[in-house]
């Protein structure tokens, strides 16, 4: 590769490198907005399944009250705790936007790591015995019941001589 | 035209059952002329479901509103491009779209191998046939599209009318992508059929593994392309129209579509081990199962009712139907499994865990966990409804938190894959291939912090991402510069021709590479910010470097509906830039309105304005702006994957060039140690 393409290779790695440093100044110069932040916590109850603070309706009278709620709520000086019962009272536990950490609503939340475990698991035991194991090729067939290896051989010679790619 | 539509279903009905039965009747007889009957009814079913929705189309075009979905999905002053998409946007004409797509497919599979492989074939059509009964199923006798329009008349029993016009099309569907997104992605649930049909009747015909592998290739990529296109259409659709300033939701319904993506791009990536190796055709073979069962279960959510969304069809009891199909496609497939699973046997042992293999088991892992977390979730819910009673409500927030460090760890598997060998990776051979990505990956995210950027998740991301690019861009730039040592071409030129002469392999980096772009611009989220604002004539608004003037407000009649919009002066630095329109339309035919939502994009960041209707208080027009970084590459990281998936549907070019020490005497053992013959070696990976 001469110089200037390798140049070029690198610029256009720094470039993609660059590119999300474009946008960091809007993240430190974005100011925390309560509400907005509270909101997103629970869902609009117009049956969008929208967080109620992203409600795309256009004149959606109920996330207009819920929002409406939250910041009189805000203004009385309630707290995150105090706005979620008020709202979970009004509308059920439906309101939420994520499952609470408690109770059955913990299951949601422990069983994504349970399959990353169990699957972990299941992956390094496949590990673990393919490379216990001797190449099918090279040894008959014998270890797992059912067809002979003369009979898969048939099998795959068959299926060879059938099919066209 | 709407009772030759019917009969023309009835008789497709007919011929499927026949060739269901008869192709049953031809496996066990062996019958020549029964194979080739059958075979001939399969096409002729899907010459009449071509009929039938040619049919319906028909009545959308000659506003016919005697018929009942007519009405309810069309109207006179409709344009022609919209009526195309009325025919899928109702519960029963989408569900003849279905077989239609499923028809369009079925017909080029009994095309193209009329002549070839003739003792599998009579397996696959049997169960493509059997898929299309149960679709005819409903189109025939549960949600059929030519009813026709009737009310209840003075004797109790029900008159037929024509009414003067129609309800017309929802106004969220009237947007171009609405006329292209649904038939990709309908495209992608229903070509996920064929390797479905390929791997059951292979298993069903005892056929080792290795072959159905082969012939299911293309039709699975091909599933695959339309898929991944459906989703990023669905999500660009979603953020052009619905004025929430965001692309993705986790709506249950966007989520259904996402399933058998992941299993599908598992099932892409296992495959290969199946090629090279011999290995994992028991696993390849039940994520075909489970990748078609995901396309059944995304379409029983979409149409049950079972989970609220906004995208959801009407709720109706069509989804007992659906599950009592996957009912029996779990039975065939458990049945053929346990049945013939001694031909699904692998062939070869694993030499080392630092091996490409490994990386693919793992690989599989995270996509299979990003699946059936997402599944779980949708389905929570139902399942909290079941056990207490009480229906708790999964959104966007709990995906996000469950899947963004899912979908980091894939990304890094992405970097990591081609960098491994296969059988075994030498410490050397690690340091060697790792050294250059992760150093470049690391000097990028030390820059970042350098720059002040703090988010944890998106500065991972771009790490990872340039970490990815670096892999890809070293695998085009070793084989390439080994073709022009040899050729003398310029490198553009030998990259391109490594392309062609490999299309799977460095199509499938494309791929990646389109992935790596998707991914920077999800990072991005990470820092929108939005503003509203009540605006008078003339008021101004500042979000980032833009200031948004109302210059006025208009009213415009349009055919079909009013527009009423904001006129949007944008300046930058005090400088006049453009004006932006975003607007709102009131539909003569529908109480509902729609949004036009006017964007100014570039690479760096959306400038996304909103007009949010009349506010309550001041009645005063609302403008509601967003400032969404990197979201243009999202779309194209899109246009890039579904580039690299074409590249890697074509033949390879000729013979891949084979450097051996005898014909190349002065090949030098290549920077890095590979030698030309491991770097251009034909092969699948």
């Amino acid at each position: 590769m001469t110089k200037a393409r390798a140049t070029a290779a690198i610029m256009m790695l720094a470039m993609l490198a660059v590119a999300p440093l474009l946008v960091a100044p809007l993240g430190a110069q974005q100011l925390s907005d309560r509400a907005k932040q509270i909101g997103g916590k629970f869902m609009c109850m117009c049956t969008c399944s929208q967080v109620l603070t992203q409600c795309n309706h256009i004149g959606c009278t109920t996330s207009t009250g819920m929002l409406k709620e939250l910041n009189q709520s805000l203004a009385r000086g309630d707290s995150e705790d105090t706005i979620t019962q008020m709202f979970v009272q009004e509308f059920g536990t439906k309101v939420y936007a994520e499952p609470p950490k408690s109770g059955f609503s913990l299951v949601a939340w422990a069983l994504p790591s349970v399959y990353l475990f169990v699957g972990t698991g299941v992956v390094i035991f496949v590990i673990a015995r393919w490379r216990k194991r001797p190449a099918q090729h090279a040894a008959p067939a014998g270890g797992a019941p059912g067809i002979s290896a003369e009979m898969l051989e048939r099998a795959r010679a068959q299926a060879s001589r059938e099919t066209q790619d | 035209m709407d009772v030759f539509g019917s009969f023309a279903l009835v008789l497709a009905f007919v011929c499927a059952v026949y060739a269901f039965g008869g192709g049953i009747a031809a496996i066990v007889t062996r019958h020549p002329l029964l194979i080739k009957s059958t075979r001939q009814a399969g096409m002729a079913t899907c010459c009449l479901i071509f009929l039938a929705t040619f049919s319906l189309e028909y009545l959308f075009f000659s506003d016919n509103f005697s018929s009942a979905y007519v009405v309810a999905h069309s109207n006179r002053d409709l344009s022609t491009f919209y009526k195309i998409a009325a025919l899928w946007s109702g519960q029963e004409g989408s569900l003849l779209f279905w077989s239609f797509l499923l028809a369009i497919y079925v017909f080029s599979v009994l095309i193209t191998y009329r002549n070839k492989n003739g003792e599998l074939m009579p397996y696959v059509g049997v169960v493509m046939a059997g898929v299309q009964i149960f679709f005819l199923t409903l189109n025939n006798f549960v949600e059929s599209p030519f009813r026709a329009l009737a009310v209840p008349g003075a004797n109790g029993a029900m008159d037929l009318v024509a009414r003067a016009d129609g309800n017309g099309l929802t106004p969220l569907l009237q947007y171009p992508e609405m006329v292209i997104h649904p038939p990709n992605l309908y495209s992608g649930y229903t070509g996920f059929t064929i390797p479905f049909a390929f791997a059951l009747g292979a298993l069903l015909a005892r056929y080792p593994g290795e072959k159905w592998i082969h012939l299911t290739r293309k039709w699975t990529m091909i599933a695959w392309m339309f898929q991944s296109m459906g989703i990023l259409l669905g999500a660009h659709w979603a953020y052009a129209v619905l004025g929430w300033g965001g692309y993705w939701g986790w709506d249950p319904v966007e989520n259904a579509s996402l399933l058998p993506w992941l299993t599908g791009t598992a099932f892409l990536h296992s495959v290969m081990m199946q090629e090279k190796r011999g290995m994992m055709k028991v696993w390849n073979v039940w994520l075909v199962f489970c990748t078609f069962l995901l396309c059944i279960l995304g379409t029983f959510l979409t149409r049950s009712g079972v989970v609220s969304s906004v995208h959801a069809f009407a709720n109706s009891s069509i989804g007992n139907w659906f599950v009592g199909f996957m009912g029996i496609i779990l039975l065939a497939c458990f049945g053929a499994y346990f049945k013939n699973r001694d031909y699904l046997k692998s062939e070869n042992q694993l030499d080392s865990i630092v091996s490409r293999e490994s990386s693919f088991l793992f690989n599989n892992l995270i996509l299979l966990v990003s699946c059936v977390a997402v599944l779980s979730g949708t389905l929570f819910p139902v399942f909290s409804e079941w056990f207490t009673g009480n229906r708790i409500s999964v959104g966007a927030p709990f995906f996000n938190k469950v899947n963004i460090p899912i979908g980091l760890l894939l990304l890094f598997l992405t970097g990591v894959g081609p960098l491994l060998a296969w059988r075994k990776t030498s410490t050397e051979s690690l340091k060697r291939n790792f050294g250059w990505p992760l150093g470049i990956g690391l000097a990028a995210g030390v820059i970042a912090l350098v720059f002040g950027f703090r988010e944890f998740y998106s500065w991972i991301c771009l790490l990872l991402c340039v970490f990815v690019a670096s892999t890809v861009g070293m695998e085009f730039y070793r084989g390439a510069r080994v073709i022009r040592a040899r050729s003398g071409a310029s490198f553009m030129a030998s990259a391109v021709d490594l392309t062609m002469r490999n299309t799977r392999r460095y199509g499938g980096y494309m791929v990646h590479m389109g992935m790596v772009f998707v991914f920077i611009g999800l990072a991005g989220a990470a820092f929108n910010r939005d503003l509203q604002k009540d605006m008078r004539q003339g008021d101004t608004m500042q979000i980032g470097p833009y200031t948004l003037v109302l210059q006025g407000f208009e009213t415009k009649p349009e055919k079909n509906y009013t527009a009423q919009r904001m006129l949007v002066e944008v300046l930058r630095d005090k400088k006049p830039m453009m004006m932006l329109y975003p607007e709102k339309r009131r539909f003569a035919t529908t109480v509902e309105n729609g949004t036009m939502v006017a964007i100014y994009s570039t690479l760096k960041e959306d400038l996304y304005v909103v007009y949010a209707g009349t506010s309550p208080d001041t009645q005063l027009p609302v403008l509601h702006a967003y400032l969404n970084p990197l979201v243009k590459w999202i779309w194209f990281g899109g246009v890039v994957v579904v580039f690299g998936t074409l590249v890697a549907l074509l033949p390879n070019r000729r013979a891949v060039l084979v450097l051996s020490g005898a014909q190349q005497p002065a090949a030098q053992p290549l920077a890095h140690g590979l030698t030309p013959s491991v770097t251009l070696r034909e092969g699948h990976d």
